[in-house]
């Protein structure tokens, strides 16, 4: 058991974290500037954080001729963080669940139901454009907040930063067609709103939400945090169907 | 800036456990998820931890695009054979996203009618 702990857990981790060494400071500031240039966009999601500093840091790296796998390597403390967080959720999640109980039942249906078809729909159109099977890994968990999505896709073999690029695209997405939606299906009560947006564009759409209430920020929350741990629970046997 | 030390450890230990359940029990889900659905567990007999919490997870969260910008600037550095495909990749993405909010809109219209 103590085996288990230092060379699997304890070790893996130190390895992560005794790597981190200069390039960290290019993912920090390539970060400041991205959240600087979103800041004075008026939070406009075109100008995500993200979407400025990937490929500012891209051009960065050719640039000084550091290839990638030194500048993952080198941003090691980042990465580790990412265990961290994915816990974190907890908080969040539990604060809005004390609040639930009245609508539990339909919570639940919608979430359940929603979670699987947001995921089986991609896998479904990944199988009928004919992707292969590395695409197929890394869309599987699209749906789901990046910080689990990482680890879930780590764990069934697809490329992390497709599932990366993915995830972002996804969250856009869903939020810039979030209100057209909402007119054509009649959602008009903001609690449900939010869960859609929590459930369908994880912490992009749950940021969004936030923005309409705190309320249907609230039901984002529960929306992107039980979706996360109801596809890492279906998705690894689902994914078995899909694969030749 | 003690809270937020310990608010880390908390978290850090939570994850430790959740792949040290993982290893041993040989159970296919990632660590730090099953040390989120454990923090979950503890959090919901009781509150204690809470306070300690509060000031980590927030900071975390709130700046957790961060923690993103390593693994989404790997997108760049993808082989030709994905990269290729991205016009697909995008709509697929895109029109599944799309297809999920509707179905989810009709599911919610049928259950919320009957519960009010």
């Amino acid at each position: 058991m103590g085996d288990v702990l230092v060379t699997q857990i304890l070790i893996p981790q130190w390895q992560l974290i005794a790597t981190t060494s200069w390039p960290v400071l290019i993912t920090l500031a390539g970060f400041v500037i991205g959240l600087w240039v979103y800041r004075r966009s008026g939070n406009a999601s075109p100008f995500h954080p993200l979407m400025i500093a990937t490929p500012l840091i891209y051009l960065f790296l050719q640039w000084i001729e550091l290839d990638f796998e030194r500048y993952y390597a080198g941003s090691g403390l980042v990465n580790w963080l990412l265990g961290p967080a994915t816990v974190a959720l907890a908080v969040p999640l539990s604060q809005q669940l004390r609040q639930l109980p009245a609508l539990f039942r339909p919570l639940s249906i919608a979430l359940l139901a929603g979670g699987l078809f947001a995921t089986l729909s991609a896998l479904l159109m990944v199988k009928l454009f004919g992707l292969d099977d590395r695409i197929l890994l890394s869309l599987a968990a699209k749906s789901v907040t990046s910080p689990i999505a990482i680890g879930l896709v780590q764990q069934i073999g697809g490329i992390t930063s497709l599932l990366a690029v993915a995830t972002m695209v996804t969250g856009l997405a869903g939020i810039i067609m979030a209100q057209t939606i909402f007119r054509i299906t009649e959602v008009e009560d903001e609690r449900w709103q939010g869960l859609i947006l929590g459930v369908t564009a994880h912490a992009i759409g749950t940021a969004k939400a936030f923005e309409t209430s705190t309320r249907c920020g609230a039901f984002a929350t529960l929306g992107m945090g039980l979706n996360g741990i109801w596809t890492s629970l279906f998705l690894p046997v689902a994914v078995v169907y899909f694969i030749n | 800036m003690k809270k937020l030390l310990v608010g880390v450890l908390i978290l850090v230990i939570f994850q430790w456990l959740g792949e040290f359940a993982a290893a041993l029990l040989g159970i296919n889900l990632p660590g730090q998820l099953l040390g989120m659905i454990f923090l979950l567990l503890v959090l919901s007999f009781n509150t204690s931890l809470l306070p300690w919490l509060e000031s980590a997870s927030s900071q975390l969260i709130r700046y957790i695009a961060l923690l993103f910008v390593p693994v989404t600037t790997g997108a760049f550095f993808l082989a030709p054979a994905i990269t290729g495909q991205f016009p697909k990749i995008v709509i697929i993405l895109v029109v599944s996203t799309m297809l999920a909010q509707w179905f989810m809109g009709l599911i919610i219209k049928r259950v919320s009618n009957h519960s009010g």
